[in-house]
């Protein structure tokens, strides 16, 4: 989770599995969090990682337009192979909301499973906590 | 306690645990197991253990590795890397593989610790890189965005003071006249630094292209030399300074250099612009070109001081190294034309002449492919009379009703003024609804229109007036776009939308005429539009097209000649930098005045370079630059010699290129 939102830019290879609780209305509910790698030039995401998967968290760095854009493409990916689950956007670096080059107001909106788009600071830690806790009450009341 | 035997060190060396998978989710270990299983799964030695509940990773994988197991393929099944951590927090970063070992169904799973980090540390650099070459790619989109908006907002007053100065010219006396125009030249002169500052710079924001030596890249050295000394006779004789092009013979080898030809005009530029500052009035400064084989030296004399006598000397080339206590501005631009040129592989120097004064030289490798036909013989080039503007523009005997489409009240009002002084109807709008307005209320011959407005810009109304023409099958208006950045991509845009022509702010009031009026003359009863039978000569060819008015005639061929050079130099450009769409629009846009001269090879020449740029091809496009150009030389001294005094302020070309070298 740390490497999901560190300040400082680590790079992830395969997955890192951590654990996580949350405290949702009252209840805590231990997350298994699986840290998967971005999609980019350098490495492909395994479909297979996905198997099992109740909830995930889209990280985007708002101030690169294109990692929306491939995040959003992965998401569209993830619904065909798993069906709609519950997920949540979650822009960072919203310390630095001068350089983003995504207007979060215009963001295409995903009719299906989408839950929210929170912001986020690896910096200050605002946010965190919401996206987590928003994901986690998503996954408690979804059919799937 | 047993000795260990052979394969269990090797595999604790490796870090590896080696498990049989005995189904209903349970495995044995084959061997002793590394440290790190008791460590993060509490597993001891010999016992069977229940994976899939140890480790979420592996619950995942190993519905994988059954399915590999139940049909077995050759090779393995490999999990990838993935990083868990034991109870007190430190990492294992493991990668598990599925495979048959001698009819077992076994798993392997090894910690990488150490690859695991060299492959982090590798593919961390290389998202670094990454993440650096965005950074710059967005920093260059930057500041070309603020270089196009710096150079709009520089360019857009000088079009109103040019017009204010060509006004003035047909009120003032003639003492007051020539104060005008100096200002007038001097608006000439900002219009290219402001282009060429666009033109270089953009270029040196898109990389080191122009860094690569050869055939793609290069430059015709007496062309630029005379260019030179054409674009700064008027400063010179202001001077009372003489500037000559030093008299030269035919190369044998042509005189194309490795260079871009607009940055060899810069360094041609800094160099006279630094000659200029330190030249006693009376004095001659001269441009000159030498063969040195495998290179070409071009030079300018100077009879100043000569150069600064302290250590400054050795720093002329360098940033801000201007020499001594000379009148001047930063040394920037000695700097560039040292860094420029020898990005090309040439050099550049300064040296004190024996006869006095200095002497300013560049060195450039010859371009790998000459052009297969040298330039003709030129010859001494005396100086140029300063450039003098039309102190009246004549009224056109026919009227046209135009309307004019600019937000800048200022820009509109100026070129308002000016159509109206030349006799045209003018109707003068704010944006572009009320220009469409204007087309339906009023049904102009031609408009004018700004493209950049505010809610409706001049591309929308081109599309909206074709559209609407289309549709009611109606002639084509001439539709004339003006634009403080009209660059290769703009005029693209422009032709696109189906606008006939783009002119950049700021322009000349003939370059309007011309665009609006041409079409009309070009379209009189006695010549229908097009190209002439190939019998036709040159000279019947014009007086038919022109309907045998001679003044437009003269008019049309000065404005040819002064034109001509500019768009040959944008293929050139468009060519060596393997710009498509420019090589397109450049193309295209010279097409539009071969009609007028029966230019078959040229107008053929030009149609295969537009192609070529559509379709984003280049092979051969230099062959057919080359053709082009030549076929236009023998075009130009056809009309330079049947039209000796052609009617307008550029003519001044005409006069530098007449006298040919015995």
């Amino acid at each position: 989770m740390e490497s999901i939102f560190d300040e400082q830019y680590h790079t992830t290879i395969g997955v890192k599995v951590d654990k996580k609780v949350v405290s949702v209305d009252r209840e805590e509910v231990t997350l298994v969090l699986w840290d998967i790698h971005g999609e980019d030039v350098f490495q492909k995401m395994r479909m297979t990682y996905l198997r099992g998967m109740s909830g995930y968290l889209l990280v985007v760095d708002p101030t690169r337009r294109q990692t929306l854009e491939d995040a959003l493409a992965l998401e569209a990916r993830v619904e065909e192979s798993m069906g709609p689950i519950p997920w949540v956007l979650v822009l960072n670096k919203c310390d630095r909301i001068a350089e983003w080059e995504v207007d979060s107001e215009r963001i295409p909106s995903s009719e299906r499973s989408r839950e929210a788009v929170i912001r986020t600071s690896a910096k200050t830690g605002e946010g965190v906590e919401e996206a987590f806790s928003r994901l986690t009450r998503a996954m408690l009341h979804s059919p799937c | 306690m047993p000795p260990a035997s052979i394969h269990d060190t090797w595999l604790a060396h490796e870090a590896t645990a080696l498990f049989e998978f005995r189904g209903g989710g349970v495995f044995e270990p084959l061997a002793a197991l590394p440290a790190w299983c008791d460590s993060l799964w509490q597993v001891g030695p010999g016992e069977s253990v229940h994976l899939a509940e140890k480790s979420p990773f592996l619950e995942n994988f190993l519905a994988e590795a059954e399915e590999f197991w139940t049909s077995p393929a050759p090779g393995a099944r490999n999990s990838g890397y993935w990083v868990e951590q034991d109870s007190r927090g430190k990492e294992y970063p493991l990668e598990a593989s599925a495979i048959w070992l001698a009819g077992k169904r076994v798993l392997t799973i090894r910690s990488l610790s150490g690859a695991y980090q060299e492959q982090q540390q590798l593919f961390q650099t290389a998202r670094d890189a990454l993440l650096t070459h965005e950074r710059l790619l967005r920093e260059i989109e930057k500041k070309e965005i603020l270089l196009h908006c710096i150079i709009h907002d520089l360019s857009q007053p000088l079009t109103s003071m040019r017009s204010c100065f060509d006004l003035l010219l047909g009120k003032v006396e003639p003492e007051v006249a020539k104060f005008v125009m100096t200002g007038h030249r001097e608006s000439q002169r900002q219009e290219r630094m402001i282009r060429g500052i666009l033109e270089a710079f953009s270029a040196d924001l898109r990389g080191g292209e122009s860094s690569t030596r050869g055939a793609a890249l290069s430059a015709d050295l007496v062309s630029c030399a005379r260019r030179a000394v054409e674009q700064f006779a008027p400063a010179f004789t202001q001077h009372g300074i003489q500037l000559i092009l030093a008299p030269y013979w035919d190369f044998e080898r042509g005189s194309r250099v490795v260079g871009d030809a607009p940055r060899v005009d810069r360094i041609f530029g800094n160099l006279l612009e630094n000659a200029l500052r330190h030249s006693p009035a009376g004095s001659t400064v001269k441009v000159g070109l030498e063969d040195g084989g495998p290179v070409m030296t071009a030079f300018v004399d100077d009879q100043g001081p000569g150069l600064p006598k302290d250590s400054s000397r050795d720093h002329l080339f360098t940033l801000f190294g201007k020499g001594g206590d000379h009148p001047g501005k930063a040394g920037l631009g000695l700097y560039f034309c040292k860094m420029t040129v020898e990005r090309w592989g040439g050099a550049i120097g300064a040296e004190d002449r024996a006869e006095g004064g200095s002497r300013f030289w560049f060195r450039l490798p010859r371009a790998s492919q000459e052009s297969a036909a040298s330039l003709g013989p030129l010859g001494v080039n005396p100086p140029a009379a300063p450039v003098s503007p039309e102190t009246t523009w004549k009224r056109v005997n026919k009227a046209l009703h135009v309307v004019v489409a600019d937000d800048d009240e200022i820009s509109r009002e100026m070129v308002v003024e000016v159509l109206r002084a030349r006799g045209h109807k003018v109707t003068g709008v704010a944006d572009g609804r009320a220009a469409l307005a204007a087309f339906e209320r009023v049904k102009p011959a031609v408009l004018v229109v700004d493209q950049h407005m505010p809610e409706m810009d001049g591309l929308a109304v081109a599309r909206a007036i074709r559209q609407k023409e289309k549709q009611a099958g109606a002639a084509r208006v001439i539709l004339i776009g003006l634009s403080g950045n009209a660059s290769g991509e703009d005029e693209r845009r422009a032709f696109e939308a189906g606008m006939d022509a783009l002119l950049g702010k700021p322009f000349e009031p003939n370059r309007l005429f011309q665009a609006i009026e041409r079409p009309v003359a070009a379209s009189r009863p006695e010549g229908a539009p097009g190209i002439a039978a190939p019998s036709e000569d040159l000279r019947t060819h014009i007086t038919r097209m022109t309907g045998s008015d001679d003044k437009l005639a003269r008019k049309l061929v000065a404005g040819f000649l002064a034109d001509f050079p500019i768009k040959l130099s944008a293929i050139e450009r468009a060519v060596s930098h393997k710009d498509a769409d420019g090589l397109a629009s450049a193309a295209h846009a010279l097409r539009g005045g071969f009609s007028l001269f029966d230019a078959r090879q040229s107008s053929l020449a030009a149609r295969n370079l537009e192609t070529m740029g559509r379709e984003h091809r280049f092979e051969g496009a230099a062959e057919e630059f080359h053709t082009l150009s030549d076929d236009l030389n023998r075009l130009e001294r056809q009309l330079r010699a049947l039209f000796p005094q052609p009617i307008s302020p550029k003519s001044s070309r005409a006069r530098t290129r007449s006298h040919k070298k015995p």
